[in-house]
């Protein structure tokens, strides 16, 4: 195949989206005759939508969820630290640091993580915050920290799943490339079911969901290897839900 | 869309299940991981309780957005491309392997990073990539592992599980250059870090795709390792294959097909990551893909539509729970089957994918009919039935095994006369009296060679039922006790029932 | 009220006893089931080949036998599973179509009939054996037979009854499948025996002639001394001293 080397990529690609919605005539056109009556033009309706009744019923109190979202998490290789106040949440993640001798630390730019005040309790850590500068390429900088740290933005107990949405300010990269990653959850933040948080991005709408939605449940984990568990293969090994409020 | 060379081992699935029968360390392997899996399943099953019902309603959403496909791919597509996503569509294998070489080539691509796909496995794309100078590097460990290999994956779920640790310390520490410990933890450690570089050099990242939600546009990736993730973040270009039929309406419907892919595939409540991706990386985001393409994938899945037999073949999840159910896949492992897609479900997709009869295989013949396929579906497909239309297609479309036709035409001419039925029984008494021995026949020739290398046929009995039957109406007529005033009732009440629509008790349809 | 026996082509040719031990249970409670001669085999093994013409030619002789029945019993959840089979079997016949949905709901395998049509869990029996049951993979899966042979089997005194390890895992007859694929089939039934051989049980039971044709087949091609009986037979036996 030659490329044509005088098109911009731009040309390229509206060229490519012109392509693609006359095909995309032929292949939904295909759908309905297959399916042997015309389209509808509006939403269908949805008997089914979401889970059964009884389901969306279910719920556990504060302490329940705090509970299960624990023993859960655990369960699957995870740890779990209940704090108060995020004073005690920072003197966790500054102990646990100079514990692991980490040398490099990146968390989100978040005011809620600035007032941890990381870069003053580990002066011998460098302390990067994402996308605090426009020169720096974070991507390295993620790859090279021992600790990431992040303040979850939903979680559920029933699959002890913590949520984080993609930002300017908030990285994928930060919970996803360090060795050990912090994921700080306000108490009130834990719901019951999946379902309470996927229903939120429904009712938001698409305009509103960001690049990236990451429902992070437990350690990186794989038994590809004769059906033997090994924990932290590409993601984070060491995870640390950190439930505080 | 057929392969171009045949699958290793042999033309047939007799032949290819042969090899696999006879290498005992896969059929432990397959055994052992088949088990686990299944158990996993069972216990998540029962844990998480009314089953059923989620079965069902996975059943709906499933049914009624292929019903709606048209509008649901469609209102995908608007969104998706309102997110700033570039769609594209491909018929065949060839399309999306064309889209795919040529957004890698505008790119000037020199390696790809891939996380699990099956659609490219089907497209055979990283044979293609690497035809034009493109490195394409699976993941995944178990990909990666059976890529260093050159094998086709075994198992939807877990590729490598026909790889010992040895088999697989030799195949990393040749990739390492020097001897890695045929250790878990430290294989594993050693693909980490090899891998960390190719994630934060590439290219391009390419995935597959676990649904795709409609209303906003988005897609969905499951996975334990966080590979997808880094495909998904660190790579300036994203590539993602989908299979036509992977949607569903909303996020709501989300928790119901997260509720059943990953207890019925591992047993697990839910893997370590679940992946919401709506479009490339937001223009002040300083991670995630500058561009992002979906290559919607048909290559045969349109063929199922409207077609009463197989349109419910398009709601799988790929969770593989019919895999661990199969006793068949279990005794002869996934590289038997001969195609992308093992077990079961591939002994269905693989010939419903093609239009050519002609060219189907006898895959379909790999298989007792016991039905625990169906019982695992998380969104009951009934493939036990699909199997048996294949086979009739096969025969209506002439390319039935011409020994078997007559076979059974001879078997029609029986059975529609009793009278001839009864001949045959007793022909057969005569005739055995030459082979049975002790009341067996331990013969193993001509037709009887199958059944009685592993079997001893018993001998026909000198009477048939039909043939006693006389004698023995008579001794009942004589004897018979009174029926007691219950039965009668709950007989005539069984006769009511029935008029008014009452079933009495089936598990199926 | 007419009961009728559908004996299936395997019990007639091959286990008359079976047939027998079901005509004469059901006679103790005053049910004389009646046996219609144009039968000959439910058209299974030419259907699940895919042979539907060759499937049809049989399956019209089960239909016409039936027609005035009021319940039609078998010793088969096969069988019977395949007249289940039947609407699809004749969808572009009218009717016929007619005619075999009126019989796939009147159809019914022996231990369904037994004991939820009968209302009958305890026919008295004694039976002082270790048994272990094989419970057939359409009868089960496909009809919903679960706790009916359980139910029987708990009431029989002397019976112990030790679980099959493995229990629900197919053992390799698929009707043509054995003869095809006969490998397979062959590594399917060795395990399923291997499982019988880990109980101890002096008895092997179940609900299928054609299964336990197969495992008892193989059970004697390895010289195993288990016994093979269909629940009927087991049931019969238990009575007959009584």
């Amino acid at each position: 195949m030659v490329m044509d080397t005088t098109k911009t990529q731009e040309q390229w690609l509206k060229e490519m989206e012109e392509k693609s919605r006359a095909k995309q005539k032929n292949f939904i056109g295909n759908i309905t005759s297959r399916l042997k009556r015309p389209m509808v033009a509006e939403a269908p309706k949805h008997p089914y939508r979401g889970s059964p009744d009884f389901w969306n019923a279910f719920e556990w109190n504060e302490q329940e969820r705090i509970d299960k979202f624990t023993e859960n998490f655990i369960s699957v290789g995870g740890h779990v630290e209940r704090f108060r106040t995020m004073d005690e949440v920072r003197g966790f993640i500054a102990d646990k640091a100079k514990e692991l001798s980490a040398k490099y630390v990146i968390r989100q730019n978040q005011r809620e993580l600035e007032a941890l005040n990381l870069e003053q309790d580990l002066p011998e850590a460098r302390v990067s915050v994402w996308n605090s500068d426009e020169d720096e390429n974070w991507k390295a900088r993620s790859a090279e920290a021992d600790i990431g740290v992040v303040l979850v933005d939903h979680a559920a107990a029933y699959t002890s799943s913590m949520v984080v949405l993609s930002s300017k300010d908030k990285g994928r990269s930060v919970s996803l490339l360090p060795t050990v990653l912090m994921a700080i959850i306000p108490v009130e933040r834990i719901r019951t079911r999946l379902g309470e948080v996927l229903g939120r991005f429904d009712e938001a709408g698409r305009e509103s969901l960001p690049a990236g939605i990451h429902f992070i449940s437990g350690p990186s984990r794989s038994s590809d290897i004769e059906n033997d568990l090994t924990i932290g293969v590409h993601g984070p090994g060491v995870v640390y839900a950190i439930i505080v409020g | 869309m057929s392969h171009a060379t045949a699958p290793k081992g042999g033309a047939t699935v007799k032949e290819r299940a042969e090899l696999a029968l006879n290498n005992e360390f896969l059929r432990k392997a397959v055994k052992f991981t088949t088990e686990r899996l299944k158990n996993g399943k069972l216990k998540a099953m029962e844990e998480h309780g009314n089953w059923e019902e989620w079965r069902e309603r996975g059943r709906q959403i499933r049914l009624h957005t292929i019903a709606h496909l048209d509008y649901y791919l469609n209102q995908f597509v608007e969104n998706a491309r309102a997110n700033g996503v570039h769609v594209h569509f491909a018929d065949d294998a060839k399309d999306a392997v064309a889209i795919s070489l040529a957004i890698a080539e505008r790119k000037s691509a020199k390696s790809v990073v891939k996380s699990k796909s099956m659609v490219s496995e089907e497209l055979h794309l990283n044979h293609a990539l690497e035809s034009i100078g493109v490195e394409a590097i699976e993941t995944d460990l178990g990909e990666y592992i059976i890529q260093l290999a050159g094998e086709a994956p075994s198992h939807i779920i877990i590729p490598a599980i026909h790889k010992n640790r040895y088999q697989i310390a030799e195949l990393l520490s040749e990739d390492a250059g020097e001897k890695l410990e045929a250790d878990t933890k430290v294989l594993a450690g050693y693909v980490r870090r090899r891998l960390r570089a190719k994630f934060l050099e590439a290219d391009i990242g390419m995935t597959g795709c676990n649904f795709a939600i409609a209303e906003t546009g988005s897609m969905v990736l499951f996975e334990n390792e966080g590979n997808a993730r880094m495909v998904t973040t660190l790579p300036k270009t994203q590539i993602t294959l989908m299979g036509m039929e992977r949607i569903i309406p909303s996020w709501s419907d989300l928790e119901v097909m997260a509720t059943l892919l990953p207890r019925s595939a591992t047993g697990q409540k839910l893997t370590m990551y679940m992946s919401g991706i709506t479009g490339p990386r937001r223009t002040e985001d300083a991670d995630g893909p500058d561009e992002m393409h979906i290559i919607i994938v048909d290559n045969g899945r349109s063929l199922q539509l409207g077609d009463p037999e197989f349109q419910e073949l398009l709601n799988c999840i790929r969770c593989g729970a019919c895999l661990n159910a199969c006793p068949v896949y279990r005794h002869i492992g996934g590289h038997a089957y001969g195609g992308t897609y093992s077990g079961p479900i591939g002994a269905v997709l693989t010939p419903s994918l093609q239009k050519n009869v002609a060219e189907w295989d006898d895959i379909a013949n790999a298989s007792s009919l016991c039905g625990a396929c169906y019982e695992a579906c998380p969104v009951k497909i009934p493939l036990h039935d699909m199997l048996v239309y294949l086979r009739r297609r096969k025969v209506e479309a002439g390319h039935g095994n011409k020994a078997e036709g007559a076979g059974m035409k001879g078997f029609a001419a029986l059975m529609s006369r009793s009278g001839r039925f009864n001949t045959v029984v007793k022909l057969g008494q005569i005739g055995q009296k030459f082979v049975a021995r002790d009341g067996g026949i331990r013969l193993k020739v001509g037709p009887l060679k199958g059944w009685n290398t592993y079997r001893v046929l018993p001998a026909l009995p000198k009477k048939s039922f039909r043939e006693q039957w006389g004698t023995l109406e008579a001794e009942i007529r004589a004897g018979l006790n009174t029926m007691s005033p219950d039965i009668k009732q709950r007989m005539e009440q069984a006769v009511q029932n029935r008029a008014k629509g009452g079933g009495h008790g089936h598990g199926h349809h | 009220m007419k009961a009728s026996l559908f004996i299936t082509c395997i019990s007639d040719a091959m286990y008359p006893r079976v047939g027998e031990a079901m005509v004469r249970l059901l006679a103790r409670y005053g049910v004389a089931l009646e046996f219609p001669k144009v039968q000959t085999c439910c058209g299974q093994p030419a259907f699940n080949s895919g042979y539907w013409n060759e499937a049809r030619a049989s399956a019209k002789t089960i239909i016409e036998s039936f027609e005035d029945s009021d319940f039609v019993i078998a010793p088969s959840g096969s069988c019977t599973g395949m007249i289940h089979h039947y609407p699809k079997l004749f969808e572009n016949d009218p009717v016929m179509l007619e005619k075999a949905k009126a019989l796939q709901g009147k159809s019914y395998e022996f231990t369904q009939f037994l004991v939820n049509v009968l209302g009958i869990t305890d026919l008295g029996a004694t039976f002082p054996h270790k048994v272990t049951y094989h419970p057939s993979c359409h009868g089960t899966r496909l009809l919903g037979v679960k706790d009916e042979p359980l139910a029987l089997m708990n009431n029989v005194r002397g019976l112990e009854l030790v679980p099959l390890p493995h229990a629900e895992d197919c053992c390799g007859f698929g009707g043509t499948f054995a003869v095809k694929m006969s490998d397979i089939s062959g590594a399917m039934v060795n395990e399923k025996s291997d499982h019988v051989k880990e109980t101890e049980a002096e008895v092997l039971v179940g609900l299928d002639m054609a299964c336990l044709m197969n495992i008892g087949g193989n059970l004697r091609y390895r010289n195993e001394p288990v016994r093979v009986m269909h629940l009927a037979e087991l049931l019969y036996e238990g009575v007959k001293g009584a």
